[in-house]
């Protein structure tokens, strides 16, 4: 098989573990509907406070629960399953490509709910054209916060306090996905061009997936 | 430990040299003597960026070679660099207070930046503090090391990234926005914390190597056979 097909054919079986399992639709996302209606009570009852704020909420809860879909996904790969891999004989470089793909896919799905959500509940002013902006910064900050969760997942296997320190390592680290994704919306409501920020969410996920292909084979060793 | 006592003797006349020219530079007409902060502020987080990218390197290093010699020069520049990355938070707060009337504000992304560059570094150490076996702690450490690394030019060119409340560089190669004495003042504290840090990165590898000495004695027979616990004896 090659690159690709391992990488594609991981990724088709996370997703179908994730649909009989359903933690991040019927866990995950839930949870961060329930944030953004407790975010506007804390506020009182401003209602300009609550719609500018929308869209900064919105970045904020989608990273920190976005951390969740993507650490979960790394949890699901449990020991006998990496062995089941290696025996496999499966290129880890492609294991990582797949858990990728099926987060990155999870993750613009939990995305797009959050922001109909935000935007249903918030009402926020959001300038002419924020559509495509708002979709294409989404489904970067969806691949970087996967290969990050993915990369933390790997170095944090089977310790402890797995949990509370892979959630340490991923928050500070998603910083460049943090400001890519809201200063450009920042940038369209000034009429500037979105192409610096943009340019921000792609070299992260870049430097995100060299790091991820080429340190492969060390992640594989350090979490078995 | 003589070499260490060498670098220690030699980083502190560098240090009472540095704070010599930082006491005698000229100060900002507005801000006095707060200006002499810089002197501590701007070497601190110098130190910083390259404690962190020497641990990027002792990191690549170990996953190259494998050599436990890379795993305590990563280990020992990222405690020095969570280090001085507090003190440069720390001198930028105080100054801040003093000149803009409040110790943090969200107006200067340098600030912002690098209190998060300070936990990713925290994440690091507490990475290798839950990591029991020193094998797969050096592993573990060396890769996040290398990922960690990509925040450190994040936070360099956040002040021409954004509008920003911090200054833009002060000392460039096409010269400094700042009266000559000033910059040589900071260039000379620059040189004595680097001095400072190779002595301390030094002390705290020699303290590393020790620690694996104590750690890899062998065991004696009957080591592993504990005493029981008065708790635990039942019907004394």
């Amino acid at each position: 098989m090659s690159f690709w097909s391992q990488a594609i054919e991981i990724a088709r079986v996370d997703l179908r573990v994730e649909r009989r399992l359903g933690d991040t639709m019927r866990i995950v996302l839930p949870f961060a509907v329930v944030a953004l209606l407790i975010f506007p009570l804390t506020l009182g009852v401003d209602l300009t406070a609550v719609s500018r704020l929308g869209p900064a909420v919105f970045w904020a809860l989608g990273i920190l629960f976005g951390m969740q879909v993507a650490l979960r996904q790394a949890a699901h790969d449990d020991r006998e399953r990496r062995d089941l891999y290696a025996l496999l004989g499966v290129d880890p470089a492609a294991r990582f490509a797949g858990r990728t793909i099926s987060g990155a896919v999870l993750m613009t799905g939990f995305l797009a709910v959050l922001l109909v959500a935000m935007i249903v509940l918030y009402s926020p002013r959001l300038p002419d054209g924020w559509l495509g902006p708002v979709v294409l910064s989404s489904v970067l900050v969806a691949i970087g916060l996967t290969e990050l969760g993915t990369l933390a997942g790997e170095v944090t296997a089977g310790l402890n306090n797995r949990t509370a320190l892979a959630s340490l390592i991923v928050a500070p680290l998603a910083l460049p996905l943090v400001i890519g994704a809201s200063q450009t919306l920042e940038a369209l409501a000034r009429d500037a061009s979105i192409l610096p920020w943009v340019l921000v969410l792609v070299a992260t996920d870049l430097a995100l997936a060299v790091a991820g292909v080429g340190l492969a084979r060390p992640l594989e060793e350090a979490s078995r | 430990m003589t070499r260490v006592k060498v670098l220690l003797a030699v980083a502190a006349l560098a240090m009472a040299i540095g704070l010599w020219f930082a006491l005698t530079a000229p100060t900002d007409a507005l801000q006095g003597d707060f200006t002499r902060i810089i002197n501590i502020h701007a070497p601190s987080m110098w130190l910083a960026f390259l404690a962190f990218g020497v641990t990027a390197l002792g990191s690549a290093m170990w996953l190259i070679r494998k050599h436990n010699r890379w795993d305590r020069l990563a280990e020992a520049s990222a405690e020095l660099g969570v280090m001085f990355t507090a003190i440069g938070l720390f001198t930028g707060m105080v100054w801040g207070k003093a000149v803009w009337g409040r110790a943090w504000d969200w107006g200067d992304a340098r600030l912002a930046t690098s209190a998060v560059m300070f936990f990713v570094y925290v994440g690091y150490l507490a990475l290798r503090a839950a990591t029991p076996d020193p094998i797969e702690r050096a592993r573990r450490s060396a890769i996040l090391g290398v990922i960690a690394v990509i925040q450190v030019p994040l936070v360099y060119f956040s002040v021409n990234l954004f509008r920003t409340l911090h200054q833009t560089q002060s000392i460039r190669p096409d010269g400094a926005t700042m009266p000559q004495e000033m910059a040589i003042a900071i260039l000379v504290n620059v040189i004595a914390y680097t001095i400072l840090y190779v002595a301390l990165l030094v002390a705290r590898i020699d303290v590393a190597k020790a620690e694996e000495r104590v750690a890899n004695e062998d065991a004696l027979a009957g080591d592993t056979v504990k005493p029981p616990r008065l708790s635990e004896v039942k019907d004394v």
